[in-house]
């Protein structure tokens, strides 16, 4: 039988109380494997909070065949997921930029704090999200650049494309750095829900699980042949396209289309007459992997992600 | 006043960056506010500095950025409002990046200065006395003394990484100290003055301008060891009974939090230390852990 727990329980100043969940399977011991997986760090991104409860749904059902442990953490921004907002509410930060957190700090630093002691250890962490708000993503897998073993395992994960990544200026603070070998599993459209998305991420999330030895192939709600077989690509393959003029923009592709080196991706027109002020074209052929489904941009706004294949 | 940067923006008018500049050569100084667009004193403060130095001859150059978040400020945002990004975490920017990244490489370009400041007013839910605080020591600490505000804080961590100004200023080579006062989305107009009349002394300390604005002086010349921070033991409302700027003596009645319902009080929060009220929660709904009142210790 699972185990529900509270890694966290913060006292709001009405005298609410606000619980972090940790959803237990199967039984732990020494050598056993541990799994974390967390979703709903950002408020904003709920079809990662839909997948861990997805996720939990089929590990019921198996639990008493599993040779490790999975800890699913489904909701680490509850506050944030009431708003559907990216920030932790209140005190305006993304949790996202607060780990390894504090013991003694602000809301969001304990709730940091108590997520990153309570996963320490764990011999794989899984973190699935959503789309950031304004677009909508390819089914992406994200690990860290040079991460061999963690682009490999990626590959099972039910995905289009493993991007491993250079670790940005702030990438130290985020959730994922704080695990080596973390897989971040990403996809969809931001504060939106999408069937399709959500049951390939789950299916994903599950052939994870038997690739590092908690869960039998033969458990598989579905067959492993049907899984994605993605490619692993680095920065220098992945384009981000920008706008260079202020205005609204208009793609012409969809997410994972294919595209022709100058195919136009879409055109930025004019807020007030409508007239066409930029046509944004594709900077390699490939596919596209995120589009802005928001229209307002400014010059620099990101409107596109192109991969090279 | 020149406009230093400019972009369009859909639905309204274009986004400037200006600058007022007096004077010329050496020793230069940049001055900054309204990073954060909610941050009202230190926009006030700049203006206020920008007149003085109207009836000046400066001898050196003083570039005056009263303003850079204005569209944050029209909507009492922190945050650039389109993106919800803070344009103080985007150092030192990208001239092909986003637009907070654009605004950040211009601005910090902009700010080639022997001397930077950049000039906040405290968090929405909290009163700060007018302050320098950063990690400091050498020609930096002489010139936060220089100001002669209420407390000099050489606090360590704060903005130091490089993708806040005054890192970003730091890794430039560049002296940059950090001043705050007052509350984020109200106006202190005492806690404005007092940080413009600061202001002054630093060019009055740097020969820039002929004489210091004021007699003010430094009453906590404070390290992180010597600031008492009172953190909420449980969430409630705080009632605070002291303001910024108070002596406080041990034992010293801070404040207390009570619950939101019925008013009972659960808590009481007292000085442990003689010293000065330097920080003081504004917004009385608090957390567990919240900060609610700073010390600063005095001889």
């Amino acid at each position: 039988m699972s185990e529900m727990s509270a890694v966290i329980q913060v006292e709001l100043p009405s005298g609410d109380e606000l619980a972090i969940i940790r959803r237990r399977f199967g039984r732990g011991g020494p050598g056993v494997p541990r799994v974390a997986i967390v979703a709903g760090i950002r408020g904003d991104a709920p079809e990662g909070v839909r997948v861990a409860h997805q996720v939990a749904k089929v590990l019921e059902e198996c639990e008493d065949r599993l040779t490790g442990v999975v800890d699913v953490y489904p909701c680490a921004n509850p506050l944030g997921a009431h708003q559907g907002t990216r920030v932790w509410p209140f005190f305006d930060v993304d949790l996202n930029r607060r780990f390894p957190g504090k013991e003694t700090g602000h809301q969001p630093d304990r709730v940091a704090h108590a997520l990153f002691t309570d996963i320490r250890g764990a011999a794989q962490v899984i973190e699935i999200r959503g789309a950031r708000e304004a677009f909508s993503e390819v089914i992406h897998a994200q690990v860290r650049e040079r991460d061999t073993a963690a682009a490999e395992l990626a590959m099972g994960a039910n995905v289009s494309v493993v991007w491993a990544r250079k670790p940005g200026p702030a990438a130290t603070q985020t959730f994922a750095h704080q695990f080596p070998g973390t897989i971040v599993l990403e996809g969809g459209t931001g504060n939106r829900l999408n069937a399709t998305v959500g049951q390939d991420l789950q299916e994903g999330v599950i052939h994870l699980l038997t690739q590092v030895g908690v869960l039998s192939e033969v458990d598989l709600p579905f067959h492993w042949a049907a899984m994605n077989r993605p490619t692993v690509v680095n920065d220098a393959q992945v384009f981000r396209v920008r706008a260079e003029r202020s205005g609204l923009f208009l793609p012409e592709f969809g997410v994972w289309s294919e595209v022709e080196e100058g195919a136009t991706l879409g055109h930025v027109i004019d807020s007030e007459n409508g007239s066409i002020l930029e046509t944004i074209s594709s900077p390699t052929r490939g596919r596209v992997m995120a589009v802005r489904e928001h229209p307002v941009v400014y010059v620099g706004t990101m409107v596109a992600r192109v991969v090279a294949l | 006043m020149s406009i230093i940067f400019s972009i369009d923006a859909p639905y309204r008018g274009q986004y400037e960056l200006h600058r007022l500049t007096y004077g010329s050569g050496g020793p230069s100084v940049a001055i900054v506010a309204g990073l954060h667009g909610n941050e009202l004193n230190g926009i006030h403060a700049v203006n206020m500095l920008n007149k003085m130095l109207r009836v000046q001859r400066p001898m050196g150059t003083v570039h005056l950025f009263p303003l850079v978040n204005t569209f944050g400020a029209d909507q009492a945002t922190k945050r650039w409002p389109y993106d919800d990004q803070d344009i103080n975490h985007a150092f030192p920017g990208d001239p092909d990046g986003s637009v907070v990244q654009r605004i950040a490489h211009a601005l910090f370009e902009s700010t080639d200065a022997e001397v930077c400041i950049d000039v906040h007013s405290g968090a929405p839910h909290v009163r700060e006395i007018p302050q320098v605080r950063a990690p400091m020591g050498g020609d930096e600490l002489e010139l936060a003394r220089a100001m002669k505000l209420p407390v000099v804080w050489r606090r360590p961590g704060i903005r130091l990484e490089p993708t806040g100004l005054i890192g970003a200023w730091r890794a430039a080579g560049r002296k940059a100290l950090h001043m705050v006062g007052g509350r984020g989305i109200t106006l202190d107009n005492r806690h404005a003055t007092t940080m413009a009349n600061g202001l002054f002394n630093l060019l009055g300390h740097l020969g820039v301008c002929g004489q210091a604005a004021t007699d003010m002086d430094i009453v906590a010349d404070v390290t992180h060891a010597d600031v008492e921070a009172h953190r909420a033991s449980c969430g409630g409302f705080f009632v605070a009974e002291v303001r910024v700027g108070d002596p406080v003596q041990p034992g010293h009645l801070l404040g207390y939090i009570q619950a939101p319902v019925g008013g009972e009080r659960l808590d009481e929060v007292r000085a442990g230390q003689p010293g000065i009220v330097m920080t003081v929660r504004a917004y009385p709904m608090v957390h567990a852990q919240e900060l609610l009142v700073r010390v600063a210790g005095t001889p």
